[in-house]
């Protein structure tokens, strides 16, 4: 794959330094609520809670994976990230400058730092826009670029994710193109203007294992040439194994573990992290991953006040404290950061010896 | 003799443009008890042969070779009543995304009902209802939410439902079409391993149709991996996955990350499937191969076998 | 060679997409049995319309208004001197017919546009910034759609006497754009919520530039085709007026034909007066119509025949 390496006046960049820990967005105690319509009738429905005091940070030139399931959040963080919604509480920081409302030429230089790729490549793409267009959008909407060169900056990107020749798939249109090469288009588009942050939620989930694969492979491209930071928001520990420095977990708008990937992955300390890997189907051929038997199936009943927002599941929980205290989000040691009472100090013993709940009252 | 065995099988869609072999010269057999994971990519061919097996091909569609001996019997010789009646009786399917099969006006329990007194009217609502409150609880659905309606059920709960309705007639094989896709991976895992259970406890044999090679690996015992409407390799799958032969099944594992063992690339395959319209000389892989070989865009490769159950269609393995 | 090189050199020949599109777009248009033969009856028409301008200069007493012929001063069945015959005062009936469909065109066009353009920009605002402006939007619209169109016409042609035939077009594209408005509203709904509109705003797009550029290329198309039936409604609307004594008395249209070949009693004697302008009003609107479902063939590809 060619070079992906460009500047404004093209001259290539120089090799990136290596990651600093100057975070390039923070999110500070981000919470995030929805109010759903109750009934048939209409009236007040519940307040469901898409993110809980969500703090996150995220370093230079690193790739960080957001784990989670359907209904964890993960989506509407990344959404808040890039603008699209705004935060209930908490405070959005980009480079040392907090975010809040933003206008005007302020919006336009927020918008040039931080972008995203979804998840849908068949609706990511507007059908009535050629390829040309689409990507071409974020060069003219940041004036960052005189259009005499806006055509051959955009070639030039198409090709450097691997669409050659650039000028057959610059003159199409969407449907034209197959959904893998429409999700190499959504990452041009977004990396054109060189962004600090990349957000990509679930970039590979609608796609088959071998343009899954060459999206990987682009992105890490991209932060090997740009020096972008990546953000993974993402269902698959395995995949997030692969490309992340750092891996979050988070459940119900809840962070439960955060950490250096290859640590999370081997020495996961919260439950729902063990249960998660109990539940990733592995290969023959890797070796033996240790059974944790975190999840307690069925659920418990009962239990859904001030607690721990895994209690019903969790099969270490102590009846008393983790029903009726949440844990806070504290650092560890080593750094690593958990949501659980039960996480002290040392690692989980191991799969055999479960942490005994106490017996309740 | 196997339970269910696919001799040549060759499926093909006449269109405009003129007959797309969606699928050619497949074989493979199914026991009693054992799985069979047909793992391809998108367009590969593999739900085709899942539809084929049922008689559920649309109007243009046809097996225009080879043959499907389901017990005995040849079911590619069948009329359509004959085959309606072996239909869910003798096998049964659990389409891809299922949840979206069941009809959103029905209660979920009287869908079931339904599914059962068409094949074996003389029961009687009563009973037929019966039956389903027994697998309800086979399925590990709670008997109360019988006649609730799918809205109502989360994405395991229909998912369960859908397999209640497949096992509803207690039939020999079941073909599962990407049954786990939409669902999050933990409800995927439980569901997996009660599919295990039910296919134990019945002995059933279950085709597993999927794009995502590892869950075939946890689930089946045989796999065929399928490229462009062919077999191009079919064996047990510890075997398969510890020593593949074919060069796409070697791309295929290599495109999936790991969650464990040592932290290896992945290699992408370059380029894009085959149309499959019209007459193809040679291996329909070799454009994208890594190590194609002079003979191989030439000659369409044989079936090579590896060992007793491994088979594999290169000239090169 | 290098990036900058790439960057810097001439671009290369820019194809042009949206002419390929449009020849693949004509293709299945063409291809439907109902696009060719409405586009056939169309272009009769057209060339009638063009030729209406042939009469006058050929002979000034073939004004279709005043050229009375001095030797037929009654109706008269079709000739060689008068191709359609003659009305019961001696006017040709060709030149008025060819006149006519002139003004029928003008006002279907002209009305059919203006509403459209009404309708869209009332419908995509209304869609993309919902809230309040959707609301009182869509109440007016609902208040307008509910009238009876002819009924309020004639009403305020009673009120106001005869009407020009540009209030007229005005009037209709009055009363038709809240139909349009609603379904573009609709379209725009789904739109707003795709995930390319979400990408136009991360990439910085305004409001107005998501509207413009994003959303109505997506929109116009569903337009195009109800303003072949807007078309239909206001040739017909005009005609029906015409023919109850309302239209524009200076305009030969010919709802005005057949409301002449009414008032004076000829109905069943002349046939040939009567038949023309009644068969021109139902091919014409039914040409337009046949476009619209064409239309619909080359705007959802699930409806076309071969695979595309």
């Amino acid at each position: 794959m060619p070079d992906l390496r460009l500047t404004d006046n093209g001259q290539p960049r120089p090799a990136p330094t290596p990651p600093i820990t100057t975070p390039v967005m923070e999110l500070v105690g981000i919470s995030k609520f929805y109010q759903s319509r109750g009934g048939v009738f209409g009236g007040s429905g519940e307040r469901v809670t898409a993110l809980n005091q969500v703090s996150l940070d995220f370093r230079r030139g690193e790739i960080f994976g957001l784990v989670g399931e359907s209904g964890s959040g993960k989506t509407t963080c990344g959404r808040l990230m890039v603008g699209l919604e705004r935060a209930d509480a908490g405070q959005l920081v980009l480079e040392g400058r907090e975010i809040t409302a933003l206008r005007g030429k302020d919006l336009r230089d927020f918008r040039r730092k931080v972008q995203i790729i979804f998840q849908d490549p068949y609706q990511s793409l507007n059908p009535q826009l050629s390829i040309l267009d689409s990507v071409a959008e974020p060069l003219i909407t940041s004036q960052a670029c005189p259009a005499s060169e806006r055509e051959g900056r955009v070639l030039a990107t198409l090709k450097a994710v691997g669409l050659s020749p650039a000028e057959d798939f610059a003159y199409r249109f969407p449907h034209q193109l197959s959904g893998g090469q429409r999700q190499r288009v959504a990452i041009a588009r977004a990396m054109i203007i060189e962004p600090r942050l990349l957000v990509a939620d679930e970039p590979t989930s609608m796609l088959d294992a071998s343009y899954s694969a060459q999206i990987f492979d682009i992105l890490l491209k991209v932060r090997e040439n740009f020096g972008t930071t990546i953000v993974l928001i993402t269902h698959s520990l395995a995949a997030a194994r692969y490309l992340c420095d750092r891996i979050a977990v988070i459940y119900r708008g809840h962070l439960m573990e955060l950490g250096q990937a290859e640590r999370v992955i081997t020495q996961p300390r919260h439950p729902y992290t063990q249960a998660l890997i109990d539940a990733t189907p592995k290969f023959g051929d890797c070796g033996e991953v240790p059974r944790y038997n975190a999840l307690l199936a069925p659920e418990r009943q009962g239990g859904e006040g001030a607690g721990c927002v895994f209690f019903r599941r969790c099969a270490r929980a102590h009846l008393t404290r983790c029903s009726r205290q949440a844990p806070v989000w504290r650092r560890l040691e080593d750094g690593d950061m958990v949501a659980c009472h039960y996480a002290d100090g040392a690692p989980d013993p191991g799969p055999d010896i479960a942490a005994c709940p106490a017996p309740g009252l | 003799m196997a339970l269910l065995e696919v001799n040549h099988l060759s499926i093909g869609y006449q269109t405009p443009k003129g007959l797309l072999k969606a699928v050619d010269d497949v074989s493979f057999a199914v026991d009693a008890g054992q799985s069979l994971g047909l793992v391809g990519e998108s367009g590969c061919g593999k739900t085709t042969i899942g539809m084929a097996l049922m008689g559920l091909l649309p109007p243009n569609g046809s097996i225009v070779g080879g043959n499907v001996v389901l017990d005995g019997q040849d079911l590619s010789g069948l009329g359509e009543d004959a085959l309606r009646q072996r239909r869910w009786r003798d096998i049964a399917m659990i389409f891809q995304a299922a949840m979206n099969a069941l009809n959103p006006v029905q209660r979920v329990g009287e869908q079931i009902a339904e599914a059962i007194l068409t094949h074996k009217p003389e029961l009687g609502r009563e009973e037929a209802l019966r039956q389903v409150e027994g697998l309800y609880q086979l399925v590990g659905l709670p008997v109360g939410r019988l006649h609730d309606y799918p809205h109502q059920y989360s994405g395991g709960m229909k998912q369960r439902a859908v397999i209640a309705m497949a096992l509803a007639l207690n039939p020999k094989v079941i073909i599962a079409d990407e049954p786990t896709t939409a669902l999050d991976v933990i409800v995927q895992d439980q569901i997996l391993k009660e599919t295990r259970e039910l296919q134990k406890e019945f002995n059933i044999a279950i085709i597993f149709i999927s794009h995502d090679i590892s869950i075939v690996s946890e689930v089946c015992e045989m796999i065929g991996v399928m490229y462009a409407g062919q077999m191009v390799e079919r064996g047990a799958v510890g075997e398969v996955f510890r020593n593949p032969r074919h060069p796409y099944t070697k791309a295929l594992l290599n495109s999936f990350p790991a969650l464990g063992g040592p932290r290896r690339p992945l290699k992408p395959i370059p380029g894009e499937p085959p149309l499959l319209i019209g007459h193809r000389f040679g291996c329909r892989f070799c454009d994208r191969c890594p190590v194609p070989a002079a003979s191989c865009k030439l000659e369409p490769p044989e079936l090579v076998q590896v060992s007793e159950t491994h088979f594999v269609r290169c000239d090169n393995a | 060679m290098s990036v900058k090189d790439q960057i810097t050199a001439p671009a290369p020949p820019r194809r042009h997409p949206w002419r390929e599109r449009l020849l693949e777009n004509w293709r299945v248009f063409h291809r439907n049995p109902l696009g060719r033969v409405g586009l056939i009856l169309l272009a009769i028409f057209a060339i009638m319309a063009a030729l209406s301008v042939a009469p006058p200069l050929i002979d000034p007493m073939y004004h279709p208004m005043t050229g009375v012929d001095p030797e037929v001063m009654h109706s008269s069945p079709p000739s060689w001197r008068h191709w359609l015959g003659t009305d019961f005062m001696g006017r040709d009936i060709l030149s008025q017919l060819l006149a006519g469909t002139r003004v029928a065109f003008m006002v279907g066009v002209s009305a059919a546009f203006m509403s459209i353009v009404l309708g869209v920009s009332v419908g995509m605002v209304s869609g993309y910034l919902g809230g309040w402006t959707d609301i009182i939007l869509m109440r007016l619209s609902e208040i307008i759609m509910v009238m009876p169109t002819l009924l309020v016409v004639l009403m305020l042609a009673a009120l106001f006497g005869k009407l020009g035939i540009w209030t007229i077009v005005l009037m209709i594209a009055f009363f038709r754009w809240p139909g349009v408005a609603r379904v573009i509203r609709a379209q725009t709904l789904s739109l707003k919520g795709r995930p390319f509109i979400d990408a136009a705003r991360v990439a910085g797009a305004s409001h107005a530039r998501i509207v413009f550029r994003h959303i109505m290329p997506n929109v116009l198309p569903l337009a195009f085709l109800y303003m072949t039936f807007r078309v239909t409604a206001a040739i017909i609307i005009e005609a029906a007026l015409a023919f109850l004594g309302f239209g524009d008395p200076g305009t030969v249209s010919w709802g005005m034909m057949l409301q002449w070949v009414w008032k004076t009693g000829h109905m069943f004697q002349a046939p040939w007066w009567l038949l023309p302008p009644g068969l021109c009003i139902s091919l014409l609107t039914l040409s337009f119509y046949m476009l619209g479902r064409a239309m619909d063939e080359v705007l959802d590809p699930r409806l076309r025949d071969q695979s595309h």
